[in-house]
């Protein structure tokens, strides 16, 4: 019996590595995807990095080629700026509701020129580079972002907020800002869902002791990734707020662990990308790197590890780790593995902080159909049957949104949800 | 042991000079052909008209007598008469040829270049005081031969040829055998193993390497130090006298087009030379286009690009055996430039061409930390 | 050759139009020989842009179509269509960037100006010398021979098969199942394994669409993509047969073999009684019968991770798991067992991991930290010596010993990895694609990896992995459609070849082989991705790549430096 449903179209929501991946891969079957991305860009986190471990590639280099791809795909529908309100229906017959907030940017007459960025009046701290830098209300988040074509922030936008200004659209010469711009429902009808959400990090702001934003030069991984990126807020430019330049770091891991219970796997490999980044750009750095045990799984990841060893850098397994200020540096107390209490000065601190479910992760959940797990990550069916099948048939839950880990686990679960979904309709396959 | 290494383990065999050294060598091949060792051999003689000399595949053990190895001249690159021999594959008897290091290490590298099927050939090398100039010696045949002759009891170059006179690998060792005569006393000679075949050899004919090879080794030493400064000072005017494009293509300004360089080289052995087919002829309009864009181009217009062209497919396997420019009727100094540039092209992957028949060739090696001085350093 | 070349200039809105002065550029590439029309345009790339070019290309009757526009990563495909469309071959096309390559980065008008200049040269210069090139489709087989009858190669085979698409499951030994049919539960859940080993081969068993073959040895992979001849041999008692394969995709899912810990002094095994490894210990527990040598049931159990860690260096990611699991096991069993176990850095890389963990601690077992150890056996009693972490020395005398070793590449990746042409990683396995983005493809287009075979992993993920090759080739090898190959690929002149090998040597997709009858290399131009190390290696000229000749690129050269 011939069961290939009519409608074989898939949502898939996230367009980050893995939204990316499993859209790709659908595409190539000649599928229908629908990709729901709720920022104004594609790429997700990993484009936030300017290299990844543990052979140091250039993040964006990788990824790019397939944004492009997505971008220039026909079998893929990218709704921007869309979340999912809306699920109803059965397996194989999902009934989605999106809603489409505006870009109030024309995105067939954009060419990217960035001529509207500098009229505008408004400047604010742009969240894509961590608060690290200002943007306008017109705004593109980094330079190479894609697409290419800015979106209007009406929460700082003046004309949306009621004053008049129309300096980006006078600045335009393709007529592609458009104000009448409205919000859209849209309706959608799909076989299955791919969810790809993604992570945000832990706010050390949880974690006192830490200092975070209470000592000036404690970043978090992401705010020091901004810092090195060479499309970043200082060129990459490693720098103290003061505008010197660090003598000595220290990076700590395992922010966050005691208090969400689990570890997430990549930390450490990416605390020592750290240690290859500030070595890079600073041969002299004197680095420290805290931890309580190294994660380094993967059949390459402990040579990275001896070779960032062999820089010498000092590696400490400590506890009761408390940083504060010390005039113009920065102390971290800790108790050493031999039980020892110790205290290093340093000029610039880096916190490595688990990664967490995102802050709308149950209420998609709920929209969905399937649930959380206690630590608030989407809950898969049964571990032995498959990670990325949820108790929802037809619903898949892909990546860091199922729990942490790194790209490489990631692109091979979106890989499998496909597999999944291609396998369960193949002709002649029942359901 | 490959070249003067200054090992005390290296053991040679000596043998006894008798009347000649020449002779003795031709005695020693004679032996081997009787005792089945070998069932011909690729040795150099006397043209009938005098005048020259020419390598012969012979069979007759009497007629090794009359042969002359490592002669005066080298009219033809004794890697490309092994070439011939077993281009269609190889045969079922046992050839020994026995040439100068330079030739042994051309057949090596044609041997990694799949042109030559090693299996049934010996090769025997001879410590080379160098090779004349093909033109100058055919002017006056006898009267060269004697200058060559004395020339070599004395080991004085300087009629020999540029390349020769800055050679510092004349006693490589990179056959299966290898006979020694630098240094040694007037009625003596080492012989020395290098393969497995080579010692195969000495075994059949029942000679034991047991003597101390200390005095060959060091003259080699000596002399390859000396011929190594003088191959840097000589690199360094060449250098010097042609430190710019212009200069560069003033050398080659009188060059004929006849490509005699490529036929004689025993590297260049594409069947068709890239230079020679019509990949490089293009159709009249686009002539006539440069020409308009330059206001006048040089006919024929390959003449450089040939010679750098053939300098990128061969310097990785070049031997510095100076056949190129012998064969020049213009006399440029080919040899010594693509001599000059093999260094540096080989220099680069620590690379010597025809040292070792187990090294593979650079362009077929793939190692992650290569050449990072000219990479952009990012990490 | 009657030439008509169009040359267009894109101004890109003040983009290029701002930075470059165009008219000088149409000035000068205007009255080049086989120039028939250079002007400008607003945005090609506007909807009015490409219908323009479309009909400029047919009104002027053009044979060659130039663009100085945008990064070909942006619209080089765009063009191309276009020239389709227009009714010319898309490959007698190029596109000259003058904007991410002239007008973005030059600051300087005059300078931007002349640099636009070249590089539209350039490109006029090249495409005179660029041919048409016609794009292919060959038939390709949607079958699978899948190599490893383990969980990975039976989840890979269950997600592939179809009445369409056949699987071929291969098996060295007498059974499927591979290493979990050893194991009584897996890790965090304590699910059982027989139940999931079993349930997965009754559905490969059932599948009308899956043929097994067991006690089979691989000897042979021929053939690409679409199109791969696989020979095994298969021995049935005294009888060996050959059975061919024809299939469209090969997966490689052969597992993994544990660390030999024999040679390794610190550890005793193999001389020492009760000193055993993890399967050894699965093996026993599975059976029910935890016991020493002499039949008596243990009191104490020392576990040891990271057995072979130092010499394989890497970590194997589920030893510190599964030492736990041995925990919980030895608990449930025996519940006045004291167990200790021994590690350097606790591994516990997914969510519910530490829980477990967490969960397994008691008051009868310890986790001890050490940096080295030895175990001794004097008086014929297991000794367990240590440094603690202040660096005092400690030793712990136990009934037995359970040594959790590395994993390793199994001893039949060296001989696959040859017959598919494709590498193995540093540390002996099979080597991926891409360390990020191609986890279970390989080199070798239509070969894939899953499971312990690419790299240690977690039944969990083995599934993941499996599946994942599932959905690649699902994808990639649809029943009743062809495949396109790549068209700029290498060709090998025949009459040019010496058959020196080198372009053999220096392929990594395995594209050449060597024909002994006429001693020349051949490029099979179906799996060729065009990376031209060939072309670069050969030194006789014999290699060319499509669409990048020595003429098209020596040309594009001249025009640009001269």
């Amino acid at each position: 019996m011939n069961n290939k449903n009519s409608n074989s179209d898939i949502l898939v929501i996230g367009a980050g590595i893995a939204g990316i991946e499993a859209s790709l891969m659908l595409s190539k079957s000649d599928r229908k995807v629908h990709l729901i991305e709720k920022n104004s860009y594609t790429g997700g986190m990993s484009i936030k990095f300017e290299e990844v471990f543990s052979n140091m590639e250039c993040s964006t280099c990788m990824i790019s080629p397939k944004q492009q791809d997505l971008l220039q795909d026909k079998n893929i529908n990218l709704i921007m700026l869309a979340t999912v309100e809306d699920v109803k229906g059965s397996p194989g017959d999902f009934k989605v509701k999106i809603h489409k907030k505006p870009r109030y940017v024309d995105m067939d007459n954009c060419i990217g020129c960035t001529a509207c960025f500098d009229p505008c009046p408004v400047s604010i701290k742009n969240e894509f580079e961590e608060g690290l830098s200002t943007r306008k209300a017109i705004y593109i988040p980094c330079a190479g972002a894609l697409p290419n074509v800015p979106c209007i922030d009406t929460n700082n936008c003046l004309r949306f907020q009621g004053k008049d200004c129309q300096a980006c659209q006078d600045a335009c010469m393709f007529n592609a800002i458009d104000f009448n711009q409205k919000d859209e429902k849209i309706e959608l009808n799909v076989e299955a869902i791919i969810v790809a959400t993604g992570y945000k990090l832990f706010d050390p702001n949880n974690t006192p002791h830490y200092g975070y934003k209470k000592i000036n030069d404690v970043y978090t991984a992401l705010e020091f990734e901004r810092l090195y990126a060479s499309n970043g807020p200082t060129q990459g430019k490693i720098q103290l707020k003061n505008g010197k330049t660090p003598k000595s770091g220290a990076i700590i891991h395992c922010i966050g662990r005691d208090k969400q219970g689990y570890c997430s796997s990549v930390c450490c490999m990416y605390s020592l990308k750290f240690n290859h980044y500030l070595k890079s750009k600073i041969p002299e750095i004197q680095i420290f790197e805290l931890y309580t045990d190294l994660c380094i799984p993967g059949k390459s990841h402990q040579k990275f590890y001896e070779k960032i060893k062999q820089t010498g850098t000092t590696l400490i397994r400590a506890t009761d780790i408390k940083i504060t200020q010390q005039g113009q540096k920065i102390a971290i107390t800790h108790t050493d593995e031999k039980g020892k209490k110790r205290n290093i000065i340093v000029d610039m601190v880096i916190l490595s902080p688990a990664i967490v479910p995102n802050t709308d992760a149950s209420q998609l959940a709920n929209i969905l159909g399937i649930t959380c797990d206690d630590l608030g990550f989407y809950k898969e069916e049964n571990q032995n049957i498959s990670s990325v099948v949820t108790p929802k048939p037809g619903v898949f839950i892909v990546g860091c949104s199922q729990g942490p880990k790194n790209i490489q686990e990631t692109v091979s679960q979106a890989n499998a949800a496909v597999g999944k979904i291609l396998s369960a309709s193949q002709e002649g396959i029942n359901g | 042991m490959n070249n003067s290494s200054d090992s005390s383990e290296d053991k040679g065999v000596v043998i006894q000079v008798k009347n000649t050294q020449k002779e003795t060598v031709n005695d020693f091949l004679k032996k081997a052909m009787e005792q089945g060792v070998f069932d011909a051999v690729l040795i150099s003689v006397k043209v009938p008209a005098g005048d020259s000399f020419a390598y012969v595949l012979l069979t007759d053990k009497e007629l090794l007598k009359d042969t002359f190895p490592l002669p005066p001249i080298m009219s033809v690159q004794g890697a490309k008469a092994i070439s011939s021999i077993t281009r269609r594959g190889k045969g079922n008897k046992k050839i020994a040829a026995i040439m100068r290091p330079c030739e042994i290490r051309a057949t090596v590298e044609l041997t990694k270049l799949g042109q030559i099927d090693l299996d049934n050939i010996v090769l025997i090398s001879m410590d080379c005081f160098g090779v004349m100039p093909t033109p100058s010696f055919i002017k006056d045949p006898e009267k060269s031969l004697k200058k060559f002759e004395d020339a070599i009891r004395i080991e004085d170059d300087t009629v020999m040829r540029p390349v020769c006179r800055i050679c510092d690998k004349s006693s490589m060792v990179a056959g299966d055998l290898h006979i020694g005569t630098r240094g040694v006393q007037k009625d003596a000679f080492f012989i020395v193993s290098n393969t497995k075949k080579g010692k195969d050899i000495l075994d059949k004919l029942g000679l034991i390497s047991n003597k101390n090879i200390d005095t060959w080794l060091a003259k080699v030493k000596e002399n390859a130090k000396e011929k190594q400064k003088k191959r840097k000072q000589a690199h360094k005017d060449l250098q010097s006298s042609i430190k710019n494009l212009d200069k560069f293509l003033d050398t080659f300004s009188h060059c004929i087009n006849c490509h005699n360089c490529m036929r004689a080289c025993p590297i260049c052995c594409c069947r068709v030379c890239y230079f020679d087919s019509d990949k490089m002829k293009h159709p009249s309009d686009d002539y006539l286009r440069i020409a308009k864009s330059k206001g006048s181009i040089r006919f024929l217009p390959d003449t450089t690009i040939f010679h750098i062209g053939r300098m990128v497919h061969m310097s990785l396997s070049c031997v510095s055996c100076g056949s190129c420019e012998d064969a020049c009727p213009m006399s440029i100094p080919v040899a010594q430039l693509f001599s000059m540039t093999a260094d540096e092209t080989q220099g680069l992957f620590d690379y010597i061409a025809g040292k070792s028949l187990e090294e593979p060739l650079p362009l077929t090696t793939f190692i992650k930390e290569e050449l990072s001085e000219v990479e952009d350093v990012h990490d | 050759m009657d030439r008509k070349i169009g040359v267009y200039i894109c101004e890109c809105g003040p983009n290029i139009a701002e930075k470059i002065d165009i008219d000088k550029v149409i000035k000068a590439v205007s009255p080049l020989d086989d120039v028939s029309i250079a002007t400008r345009y607003k945005l090609l790339c506007s909807e009015q842009g490409k219908k323009f070019l479309e009909e400029q290309i047919k009104k002027n009757g053009l044979t060659h179509l130039v663009v100085a526009a945008c990064s070909p990563r942006d619209h080089q495909h765009t063009f191309m269509t276009i020239c389709e469309n227009a009714g010319i071959n898309p490959f007698l096309f190029q596109l000259a960037n003058i904007r991410e390559q002239c007008a973005w980065i030059t600051e300087n008008k005059e300078e931007a100006t002349n640099k636009a200049i070249r590089l539209t040269k350039a490109a006029i210069g090249r495409v005179r010398y660029h041919v048409p090139l016609e794009k292919k489709e060959i038939e390709s087989n949607p079958d699978v021979l899948v190599i490893g009858g383990g969980i990975a190669g039976m989840e890979a085979s269950l997600h592939l098969a179809s009445p369409q698409r056949k699987i071929y499951l291969v098996e060295k030994t007498s059974q499927l199942g591979g290493v979990v049919t050893n194991l009584e539960k897996t890790f965090p859940d304590m699910q059982s394994c027989p139940k999931i080993i079993q349930d997965k081969i009754d559905q490969v068993t059932n599948n009308d669409n899956i043929k097994v073959y067991t006690n089979c040895e691989v000897t042979e992979i021929l053939g690409f993509f679409g199109n791969f001849e696989g020979t095994v041999t298969q021995n049935n008692n005294e009888d060996k047969t050959t059975v061919g394969f024809n299939v469209g995709a090969v997966v490689l899912a052969t597992g993994c073999a544990l660390f030999d810990p024999t040679d390794d002094p610190n550890y005793g095994y193999g001389k020492f009684d009760n000193v055993i490894t993890a399967l050894e210990f699965e093996k026993m527990n599975l059976a029910g019968n935890i016991r020493l040598k002499n039949g008596k049931t243990p009191k104490s159990v020392a576990i040891i991770h990271c057995v072979g860690r130092d010499k394989k260096g890497y970590c194997s990611e589920i030893c510190c798991m599964y030492s736990i699991k041995f925990v919980r096991y030895l608990q449930n069993k025996i519940p006045e067992i004291k167990i200790s176990n021994f590690y350097t850095d606790l591994c516990l890389p997914e969510k519910s991991y530490q829980k477990f963990y967490e969960q397994s601690r008691g008051k009868k077992n310890d986790f001890i930290r050490i940096d080295s150890i030895k175990i001794t056996n004097p008086g014929n009693k297991l000794t367990i010596t240590h440094n603690d972490e202040q660096g005092n020395k400690k030793s712990h005398g136990v009934d037995m010993v359970i040594l959790s070793p590395a994993l390793e590449p199994s001893v039949d990746t060296k001989k696959l990895a040859e017959f598919t042409r494709i590498s193995q990683d540093d540390e002996g396995f099979f080597a991926e694609e891409h360390e990020k983005l191609g986890p279970v493809t390989t080199s070798t287009e239509g070969v894939y990896i899953a499971g312990c075979a690419q790299g240690p992993k977690s039944i969990q993920n083995t599934l993941i992995q499996a599946e994942a090759v599932a959905g690649k080739i699902l994808s990639s090898l649809i029943p009743g459609k062809k495949i396109e190959p790549e068209v700029k690929v290498a060709h090998i002149s025949e009459s040019f070849c010496i058959g020196c090998k080198t372009c053999l040597t220096v392929c990594s997709y395995g594209v050449i082989t060597f024909d002994s009858t006429k001693k020349v290399c051949v490029a099979n131009e179906v799996i060729c991705r065009g990376c031209g190390n060939c072309v670069a290696a050969c030194p006789s000229g014999a290699a060319s790549l499509k669409h990048f000749t020595f003429n098209q690129l020596r040309q594009e050269l001249k025009e640009a430096v001269l």
